[in-house]
């Protein structure tokens, strides 16, 4: 598989990934998962807890490489690249942390600045108006003053988010983007995915668990389980797929195809009892 | 496990320690030249580890200045050579208190929140970050907290060794009763530029500013990225610092001398 790849960027897809095999700490990660990300779509990721969905995002941007497979992206293979190389494609790639990962030394105005002033040598009236246009966008201009510590869950995310597109990437990733918020927070960073994907064309990949919030802004969703892509489509096709993986996972079921209890030994045994006698 | 393999074990784990944290320094000596364009960072950083550190090094370097003076002339009293306090009090700080105290202090007050910061910012995805962000973390974090620590030390030093004879001066001759210009002369006929200062204050605090600095920044980015990681990795930071700045402070004053 490993091969044939074609890394020649695709007009539909953006992201092609084709026989990625991970282990960590011997635990099979991905198992010659294959995969695509469609363009100027929003995909969500979605799977049961430590599946590897944001291990997944960290292929895609090269944090992590994996121990077989490809991974391309608009016609780079990632694992292949150089630091530098992958330093390019970074700078046209936004990326959400779960935690937002703002620079706690600056404010909200410095933190969406900072990739324009490593980057570029523009005016800092131009500047200004960039990184003002983009806290516009997410609805915190008048916070452009304000420190990280001072800013709640859900605005922090939406600054970050302001951070991810100052450069108008071609693709971001949004690592569990809904956690922690509030309803009306939830709702704002769902509003604003969806804006910036129709009015920019920016392909969004989402990992996330909620899945009203995915029924509402995905446009394909794929759910990984035991190292592969064990189910995928649309919202409404995937909800009713009825895999015993779909029915356990979105009917919220204890115990199915991902078992309840994590993998241990005789429980009688563990227990001090023998022979199934006390 | 029988004490020969823990021991083994042991031993692999500091070699392996020493080798990273030397193959660190070759990626942070790569990544100065990058990291100049980062000037304000720099100066942000000697602010940090230098100007904020300058309280605490003024206080010890007084009270080690004048508790130096107060043994010696008790000493030197029994020989009759309390005119002798202030040159020995000099030789005293310039060749070892000073740098020895001043880089053990540093690693204390610098070293341990250069340590804590970084390893804070790796465990909240900060580092991640600006990796995401196509900025080089080597050059834009660690090399300008680097090179603040090995322009820092030598300056913090030299306020050490003045406000150290200051302090001799202020028990010898202020309260003890030593002649003013005796203790001055007797101090500047013996103590040589190069011998002395130089050899003692200069080259010996650049080395114990890189060693320090190197050891902070090397355990605040390799630590854990959790609460338990980075209190080990701030006492580490001490503990590594404080052997390795005895250890070589023997092996540059048996090569000084």
């Amino acid at each position: 598989m490993t091969d044939s790849i074609s890394t020649q960027p695709d007009s539909d897809t953006l992201v092609r990934i084709r026989g990625l095999t991970t282990v960590l700490n011997g635990k099979t990660i991905f198992d010659a998962l294959d995969l695509d990300i469609p363009r100027g779509k929003v995909t969500a990721i979605m799977g049961p807890s430590g599946t590897g969905k944001t291990t997944l995002l960290k292929h895609i941007t090269g944090q992590m490489r994996g121990d077989a497979g490809d991974v391309v992206v608009d016609g780079n293979n990632v694992p292949t690249l150089s630091r530098e190389k992958l330093f390019e494609l970074r700078e046209r790639i936004g990326y959400l942390f779960q935690n937002s990962a703002l620079l706690t030394d600056f404010d909200v105005f410095e933190n969406v600045a900072f990739p324009l002033r490593q980057h570029t040598r523009l005016p800092e009236e131009l500047i200004r108006n960039i990184v003002l246009t983009k806290l516009q966008a997410v609805g915190l201009r008048g916070a452009a003053g304000l420190m990280p510590a001072e800013l709640s869950g859900g605005m922090a995310r939406r600054v970050a988010l302001a951070r991810a597109i100052v450069f108008d990437p071609m693709l971001i990733l949004y690592d569990e983007p809904f956690v922690g918020l509030d309803p009306i927070a939830l709702n704002q960073v769902l509003i604003l995915i969806r804006t910036l994907n129709e009015t920019l064309g920016i392909t969004s990949v989402l990992v996330a668990h909620e899945l009203d919030a995915i029924k509402q802004v995905a446009d394909h969703i794929y759910l990984i389980a035991n190292g592969k892509v064990v189910a995928q489509g649309d919202p409404r096709t995937i909800a009713n797929d009825g895999s015993p993986w779909t029915r356990q996972f979105f009917g919220g079921e204890a115990d199915g195809p991902v078992p309840f209890q994590y993998p241990a030994g005789d429980y009688a045994a563990s227990l001090g009892f023998t022979g199934g006698k006390a | 496990m029988s004490a020969q393999p823990m021991r083994n074990n042991l031993v692999l784990r500091s070699l392996a320690q020493i080798g990273a944290c030397a193959l660190f320094l070759l990626q942070i000596l790569a990544a100065i030249p990058r990291s100049l364009k980062h000037g304000r960072e720099t100066v942000r950083q000697l602010w940090f580890v230098g100007a904020m550190s300058l309280t605490i090094i003024m206080v010890c370097g007084l009270f080690v200045g004048m508790v130096l003076a107060l043994q010696l002339y008790y000493v030197l009293s029994i020989f009759g050579g309390t005119a002798a306090s202030g040159t020995v009090v000099a030789l005293a700080i310039y060749r070892e208190l000073g740098p020895v105290v001043t880089a053990l202090l540093f690693a204390g007050r610098a070293g341990t929140s250069v340590t804590a910061e970084i390893g804070l910012m790796r465990a909240t995805d900060q580092i991640a970050a600006m990796e995401m962000m196509a900025v080089d973390p080597i050059a834009y974090v660690i090399a300008p907290r680097f090179l603040a620590g090995l322009i820092a030390m030598p300056l913090l030093c030299c306020v050490f060794c003045a406000l150290g004879i200051f302090g001799g001066h202020l028990v010898g001759v202020t309260w003890l009763g030593i002649d003013n210009g005796t203790f001055w002369a007797n101090m500047t006929s013996t103590v040589e530029l190069g011998k002395d200062v130089i050899n003692g204050v200069l080259w010996k605090s650049v080395v114990f500013g890189a060693v320090v600095s190197l050891i902070a920044v090397f355990q605040g980015y390799t630590t854990p990225p959790t609460s338990e990681g980075v209190a080990y990795a701030t006492t580490r930071t001490v503990v590594a610092s404080s052997i390795a700045i005895l250890a070589l402070d023997f092996v540059l004053t048996a090569f000084l001398m």
